[in-house]
């Protein structure tokens, strides 16, 4: 233990020689010189972050296929449009696919049915589909982030559910696969934090942000979460806060920092009732208390979805709430110049964001006009569905350089 | 003509007790030690009481400072480490580096005994949100000793005594999660030991400890665990604590009291996080220095650990201490005293077989 001689802080250093906890991926990378597996390479280029251990982890920047959440498409879409529009205004190269499933969170976390060999195939079927494409999987939903870690680990440990699931798999036609690393969207945020900060066109600088981590990120499988000496002395997880201090924001502390967002999975399902009582009394009240946020941001579907849309029901009951809350990648889209509502998609979320975008000084009256014609011009017929088309020229280009 | 010296690694408890051994049995002592001073873990780290019978440490590390430094068949090099070895039993040549100039030396040496003890696990490597490197008011056995020893036991962010404090066991220990899996056999001896002199010195504070099981070997089942509830009035509580946070001027507490299979939530002024031992980097260097074995934890192997337990991997190379593994005063100094047994022996056998030869 070190003590910083200006603030007399405790510094923590990490001994290189110290032993660790076995790193998983040592075993995965045997089982494919056994003949086990197809292990998928991180794609070049990546970039090396630190983790919980010390141990490297390579995170690509491009030829990414992301695997999209459910809970994001369904009920907060701007999530995966501002993660593509990050890439597209960054110049790096993505697949969006359409032979993605979901994967066996609700599955596995909440009802329990089913059975070791079928959840693993699940995973399986997603990573020999996006072996098949070239592009790396890039996975948007903490859960499934989550979910497929405690699926690796029970596919290195147990040769009989790789036979198992090989057998699955081959009468889809496909190999067993495994990716070098299993990477989170707010992994390759934080990887890209310094490109996206060199492009931020508003200024972030008087915004009070609080972070909620999310527990499927970084308590599950804890070895591969990323964690930053710079960022909390490496002792909380690095992503979303690394995010939000780059653009500038003011990342606010608050004691209920640990705590679940209130989904729980099994709570959301069977106990609605506390799930929205936890999230309003445990955490948004909290950090309104401690930390008077002008935004929260996470990390992760469930997150988003509960901190946010709880707070509707505890507006009736006069509760001190209306704290706007989004993804680190909606945060960092709306800063780069991203639009509202045509990407970022903010009038799904229930919390009232627009002081937010007023603080940011983005004119969400005109974008909100600018989106309404968008309706019309849909209704008319003149357009099916937006494309990236219609939001592509947003921001000027000198903005957006490719990243080197 | 096999050399009549032991080398002794380490100026603590261990190579202390070894040394002072070695030279009683007539054989001569080079002892080399990194730091400026002899005495070891207890006195750098500044430890007030003895867990065992509440002896002055400073006291008795010094008694035990002063049979070596005093003895003539003792040479002290301070400052000074360990950087290469070659040869074998009766014929060590063992480099030895002066840390102000980089002098090199050369020792030859019969026998070597290894006593270069351990560390305390460091709490930012820990699983749990524990906290350590957020709050000042999260401390480890090693803080809190040093407070214990000035006789001002305060919390560390006002100044003041605290109200409510409580110790967290098996702090890097027994935790198959970060890969150290093994007991360090004396935190719940010292915690235990410290919540006595926290409540000796501050009367009006309430003292808990949470743990998983308690381990009081031998005696300190009388006289440390049973006073500390009856006469002290030491709250034990079987539970894990899982988190530490910050909520207004106070720690809370979260975790689950598992005698009552429900969640707790306490307030605390200071938490003392009961660490346990790995080993210390001069152990860890030494042992590639000399070509032992270590375990998977970096501790130095002992071959045959019930019957020999002061053996490593080389002949005529020993170990003494918690350079093997956890060790609490009582197995050190055995050991210490074996390995000074065993290092001499081999000394006198290595100059019968030149003699012989």
């Amino acid at each position: 233990m070190d003590t910083d001689r200006t603030t007399g802080q405790r510094v923590f250093r990490r001994d290189p020689d110290l032993p660790t906890p076995e790193d998983i991926r040592e075993r995965v990378l045997a089982l494919e010189e056994a003949g086990e597996w197809i292990v998928q390479r991180v794609p070049q280029p990546y970039r090396e972050v630190p983790t919980k251990y010390g141990w490297p982890k390579k995170v690509p920047l491009q030829h990414t296929w992301h695997h999209k959440s459910c809970g994001q498409c369904g009920h907060i879409p701007g999530y995966s449009t501002a993660i593509f529009w990050l890439h597209r205004k960054l110049g790096l190269d993505y697949d969006d696919p359409r032979d993605q499933t979901s994967c066996t969170g609700w599955n596995y976390y909440a009802s329990a049915t089913s059975n070791a060999a079928a959840q693993a195939a699940v995973a399986a079927r997603n990573f020999a589909a996006a072996y098949a494409t070239g592009y790396f999987p890039l996975i948007h939903c903490g859960t499934s982030y989550g979910h497929y870690k405690e699926v690796r680990e029970e596919l290195v440990k147990h040769g009989e559910l790789r036979r198992q699931v090989r057998e699955i798999l081959a009468k889809l036609g496909k190999p067993l696969v495994m990716p070098e690393e299993i990477v989170h969207y707010s992994e390759w945020v934080y990887a890209v934090r310094e490109e996206i900060a060199a492009r931020r066109v508003y200024d972030c600088s008087e915004v009070v942000v609080t972070v909620h981590p999310a527990c499927h990120y970084y308590k599950l499988v804890q070895g591969d979460a990323i964690y930053d000496p710079d960022i909390y002395g490496g002792q909380r997880t690095a992503v979303v806060t690394a995010v939000a201090k780059a653009l500038g924001a003011q990342v606010r502390d608050y004691s209920t920092w640990f705590d679940c967002c209130g989904f729980g999975f099994r709570h959301i399902l069977v106990q609605r009732d506390f799930t929205r009582s936890f999230a309003v009394s445990r955490k948004i009240e909290t950090m309104i208390e401690e930390a008077k946020p002008d935004v929260v941001l996470t990390h992760d579907t469930g997150c988003v979805t509960t901190l946010d849309k709880s707070q509707f029901a505890a507006q009736v009951h006069k509760k001190k709430v209306g704290v706007p809350v989004m993804s680190e990648a909606q945060f960092a889209a709306l800063a780069m110049g991203a639009h509202p509502y045509r990407v970022c998609q903010l009038h799904w979320h229930a919390a009232d964001y627009r002081p937010l975008l007023e603080k940011m000084g983005i004119d969400w009256r005109e974008r909100w006009r600018e989106f309404e014609e968008d309706l019309e011009r849909i209704q008319r017929g003149e357009k099916e569905y937006l494309t990236w088309e219609d939001v592509d020229a947003e921001v000027p280009a000198r903005h957006f350089l490719p990243v080197s | 003509m096999p050399s009549d010296v032991v080398l002794v690694i380490g100026g603590g408890p261990a190579g202390l007790e070894a040394a002072r051994g070695v030279a009683d049995l007539g054989a001569r002592v080079v002892l080399v030690e990194e730091r400026d001073r002899l005495g070891g873990t207890p006195v750098f780290e500044q430890y007030a009481a003895l867990t065992h019978g509440f002896q002055d440490a400073e006291e008795v590390m010094d008694r035990m400072v002063r049979a070596v430094v005093g003895h003539p068949g003792v040479e002290v090099r301070l400052r000074s480490k360990v950087v290469s070895c070659e040869g074998q039993v009766g014929r060590f040549r063992v480099g030895v580096q002066r840390l102000e100039d980089g002098a090199p030396a050369t020792v030859e040496a019969g026998a070597i005994i290894v006593a270069t003890g351990f560390q305390h696990f460091d709490p930012g490597r820990e699983t749990q949100v524990y906290g350590y490197y957020e709050y000042p008011d999260v401390i480890t056995l090693a803080d809190a000793e040093a407070m214990l020893k000035a006789k001002r036991f305060v919390r560390p962010s006002t100044g003041l005594p605290p109200e409510r404090v409580c110790f967290i066991q098996c702090v890097g220990s027994r935790d198959r999660q970060i890969g150290n899996e093994y007991c360090s056999k004396v935190c719940c001896g010292i915690a235990s030991k410290q919540a006595i002199e926290i409540r000796q010195q501050v009367p009006q504070c309430k003292v808990y400890i949470f743990y998983i099981d308690m381990r009081m070997y031998g005696y300190w089942e009388n006289e440390i665990y049973w006073p500390a509830q009856e006469q002290y009035k030491v709250n034990y509580i079987k539970g894990i604590a899982t988190e530490i946070i910050r909520k207004g001027d106070k720690l809370l507490v979260r975790g689950e009291d598992t005698t009552l299979g429900r969640p707790l939530e306490v307030p605390m002024d200071v938490v003392i996080l009961s660490v346990g031992m790995e080993p210390s980097k001069g152990t860890r260097e030494v042992a590639k220095v000399l070509g032992l074995k270590q375990n998977k934890y970096g501790f130095i192997e002992v071959p045959h650990e019930g019957v020999d337990p002061v053996a490593t991997s080389v002949p005529g190379i020993f170990v003494a201490g918690a350079a093997a593994g956890p060790k609490d005063l009582d197995d050190t100094l055995s050991m210490a005293g074996a390995a000074a047994m065993k290092a001499v022996a081999a000394l006198r056998r290595a100059a019968a077989a030149g003699a012989a030869g």
